[in-house]
């Protein structure tokens, strides 16, 4: 059994943090189904290379678009046609959920604000992910995630001490506010499952990445401090930091949380007697001795292989890990266990990999195994077998380009 | 009412993860008990910043933070006693959030299950319950290096560095939130508890995302380049960076649907130039120094007004001060920020909510004081007597 089934979502959703919700939702079991405006997918840079046998439709073999759309559907509708609005409507009204992230001002603009959503569906949950909100004064500011790494104080708290801000690397903000969506929609029908009650969730991209800074702003309130960048450096930790290994570019996180796995630490190093050096005896000293703390580390893992070191200190007790590259990922024997990456065929793009949120349930697959889908996929699946249109009257939304099945 | 209504959560995790788990599920209005050590309390109320810099329980940022909104009792769980008190206390609850910490064998997730099959049991460990590392240890630095997260992120001449802060566990307190309240669905929806395992390295792996599909389909790596995009072809966007101006650093983005807009607004043709507008992100270095030119002259506030104005989705970038001064009246008009009346902490504004639901408030309160609710939870729900209490109060146990 999975959590969300029986329940449909429509995703109005762009960018990434969208997405990233949507997807996980279709993990929990929700039937998803993208509605997709008629104008070409944009072409991203990302193509995959043709499957051989299969039709030559570079629009169905766009790497990102693959990934952020695993485990959904997808029907191509015009929204400012009245026709498209009708068919989306009447969606709604077998629906249980509709998520959306564009600028607070659009939906209502195009007619389909909660209200109207409400009057289709009187219980439908709808979530709305704008960047700022969809009130103050910057309501109408226009940000992707990174964007919002900046404001929030994540990008200025993140980097070297001696270089500028850095937003983390990716998307985080859209992986956040993706994740933290997902979890209001499905408390939200939670509530709605014991009460029939529907609701409008707001999830501001802003507030959502604040939750991860709030000891920093909490510093700020209540000592006036305003925090700075410090690289790896951790307050009460040492050693505590990312440290060169043999190779080509090629490093190994090491944190030693207390002095006992400082001990073990020299002795894996074959400096046992480091441990009883008044420098490094306790956090402290070591803290005030980082630099040379940091040197000792150093000089032993640049003359380590990466995994070799990282075995040799979690035999011993000691926390690291080589700072695996993606490609790494792969064969990675404890996500390999775990199943965190699953090749699933696409039949015009080939085996692509979907991973997955970070737990496993122990009676519920918590994934999706459906592929992306392709342009105008699931036409007839939406508009014949959900909602009863005719063929003839399918032919005519295409005729009259309402919907499309290529871009 | 509030979605999570009627849910009991036990939670004996101890760090940043479980933590920010507990927050988020008390804010959706369920009740959190938080079980900590007795005298000490856990790591978050040992972390700070403190209060004028001054250790103690009751007034780390962590603990205020994260704390918010739960119920506080102590219990020394390596007892015995206190295993069997908190065994009691598991008859009551729906939800039990557990880490590495907890090695009692009537406390494993396997244990429960059996005598408590409705009872849904959560381990949040840094690299999961199963699988040949699930007993190896992990800070935040490092379950970001295995998640493979670390290796994206820093300049291309120096090592990888990590994100600010804790954030491998942050990204797991609420991923596993996430898979707590999807099995209560399943249990409200007529089936039984289970074992949701969350591994801290995953959540880190999960900010990965775009790079594996990359990888897998171009073999191309993603390794760390700066505040620009991480792992893409010369032909990629561009701009996407930050950058200095007169003051401080202004984040800067195209515009997706008109390229050129940028050329246009700063007055630098070469940036609508057709070779490099066909590889934006190949001519990183040349956007760049002609980003710097026009932004030295602007401060931050004054390039992103200018840039939005013409829809140049361009940001400040702001330190937490500025976050919290708010100048620009966002998070002000909205009441993010909001008053509780901590008895630690004079005058204390709490963050507020991360989501706003229509139906469903969030509730912000404030944290509470190390083992504020013992006599409330011990004495009157459990029924323990007040002489017990004191008698389990000198043995240490609570």
């Amino acid at each position: 059994m999975k959590p969300l089934d029986g329940v449909r979502v429509i995703d109005l959703t762009v960018a990434i943090a969208g997405p990233v919700a949507t997807s996980l939702l279709a993990d929990l079991g929700a039937e998803v189904i993208r509605i997709e405006p008629p104008f070409p997918r944009p072409l991203h840079v990302d193509i995959a290379p043709p499957v051989a046998g299969a039709p030559d439709r570079p629009y169905n073999r766009i790497v990102s678009y693959n990934d952020l759309h695993r485990g959904k559907r997808a029907l191509t509708l015009d929204l400012s046609k009245p026709p498209g609005r009708e068919v989306l409507l009447r969606l709604v009204a077998i629906s249980d959920v509709l998520v959306e992230n564009m600028a607070p001002r659009v939906m209502p603009s195009l007619g389909i604000g909660y209200e109207s959503l409400c009057a289709s569906r009187r219980d439908i949950v709808m979530v709305s992910m704008p960047a700022f909100g969809a009130t103050g004064p910057l309501r109408e500011r226009v940000s992707y995630g990174p964007g919002i790494d900046a404001m929030s104080g994540l990008a200025h708290l993140t980097g070297y001490a001696d270089r500028g801000p850095m937003q983390p690397a990716n998307y985080y903000c859209d992986y956040n506010a993706g994740a933290l969506s997902a979890l209001a929609t499905v408390a939200a029908l939670r509530h709605r499952a014991r009460t029939g009650e529907g609701q409008h969730v707001e999830l501001a991209m802003l507030e959502g990445e604040l939750q991860v800074v709030g000891e920093a702003l909490l510093d700020y309130e209540m000592n006036g401090r305003v925090q700075q960048r410090t690289g790896n450096a951790h307050p009460s930790m040492s050693p505590h930091g990312v440290y060169p290994c043999a190779g080509d570019d090629r490093w190994i996180a090491i944190a030693c949380e207390n002095d006992e796995q400082w001990v073990r630490l020299c002795s894996v190093i074959g400096q046992p007697q480091l441990a009883g050096d008044a420098r490094f005896a306790d956090v402290l000293s070591r803290m005030h001795h980082r630099r040379d703390v940091d040197a000792v580390v150093a000089a032993w893992t640049r003359t380590q292989d990466v995994y070799e070191a990282e075995a040799a200190l979690q035999s011993a007790g000691v926390p690291a890990s080589a700072a695996a590259l993606i490609s790494e990922l792969f064969e990675d024997p404890q996500l390999s266990s775990r199943e965190f990456v699953r090749l699933v065929e696409h039949p015009e793009a080939g085996w692509l990999p979907h991973t997955r949120a970070a737990f496993t349930m122990s009676s519920s697959d918590a994934r999706s195994n459906r592929h992306a889908p392709l342009y105008g996929q699931d036409t007839d699946y939406v508009l014949r077998d959900l909602l009863g249109y005719s063929a003839d009257e399918v032919r005519e939304l295409e005729d009259t380009h309402v919907t499309a099945r290529q871009p | 009412m509030t979605a999570l209504s009627g849910l009991r959560v036990i939670d004996a995790t101890d760090g940043v993860a479980g933590g920010y788990c507990a927050r988020l599920l008390a804010g959706l209005g369920a009740d959190v008990i938080k079980v900590q050590r007795p005298v000490v309390g856990s790591t978050l109320r040992r972390a700070g910043p403190f209060l004028h810099d001054i250790p103690h329980a009751e007034t780390s940022a962590l603990q205020l933070h994260l704390g918010a909104g739960t119920r506080s009792i102590t219990l020394d769980v390596d007892m015995v006693t206190g295993a069997a008190l908190l065994l009691r206390l598991l008859d009551t609850a729906d939800v039990f959030v557990t880490g590495p910490e907890l090695q009692h064998p009537a406390l494993r997730p396997d244990a429960l299950a059996k005598g408590r099959p409705e009872l849904i049991v959560t381990s949040i460990t840094p690299f999961g319950a199963s699988g040949p590392r699930a007993q190896w240890l992990a800070t935040d630095i490092v379950a970001n290096a295995a998640g493979g997260y670390l290796a994206m992120t820093g300049d291309p001449d120096r090592e990888p560095v990590k994100p600010y802060g804790k954030q491998a566990a942050y990204q797991a307190g609420l991923h596993s939130a996430l898979g707590i309240v999807a099995a209560l669905m399943v249990r409200e929806g007529g089936g039984d508890g289970q074992h949701v395992d969350v591994s801290v390295a995953e959540a880190s792996s999960f900010l990965t995302g775009g790079a594996l599909a990359r990888a897998h389909v171009f073999g191309r790596q993603s390794v760390r380049n700066g505040t620009r995009p991480v792992g893409l072809p010369p032909e990629y966007l561009y701009p996407s960076v930050i950058r200095p101006c007169a003051d401080g650093y202004v984040y800067v983005h195209r515009h997706n649907r008109f390229p050129d807009l940028l050329a246009a607004v700063l007055q630098e043709p070469r940036l609508a130039a057709p070779d490099v507008l066909a590889q934006p992100l190949g001519h990183a270095d040349e956007t760049d120094a002609l980003l710097d030119g026009w932004l030295a002259s602007r401060d931050k506030w004054r390039a992103v007004e200018e840039a939005q104005e013409a829809r140049l989705p361009f940001t400040e970038v702001l330190d937490p001060g500025e976050v919290v001064e708010d100048r620009l009246g966002q998070l002000t008009a909205r009441e993010f920020f909001v008053e509780v009346d901590s008895p630690a902490v004079e005058g204390l504004r709490a963050l507020g909510a991360p989501m706003r639901m229509t139906a469903t408030p969030w509730i912000t309160r404030r944290a509470p004081l190390l083992g504020e609710h013992n006599a409330e939870i011990y004495a009157g729900e459990l029924d323990i007597t007040r002489r017990s209490l004191a008698r389990l109060a000198a043995a240490g146990v609570i």
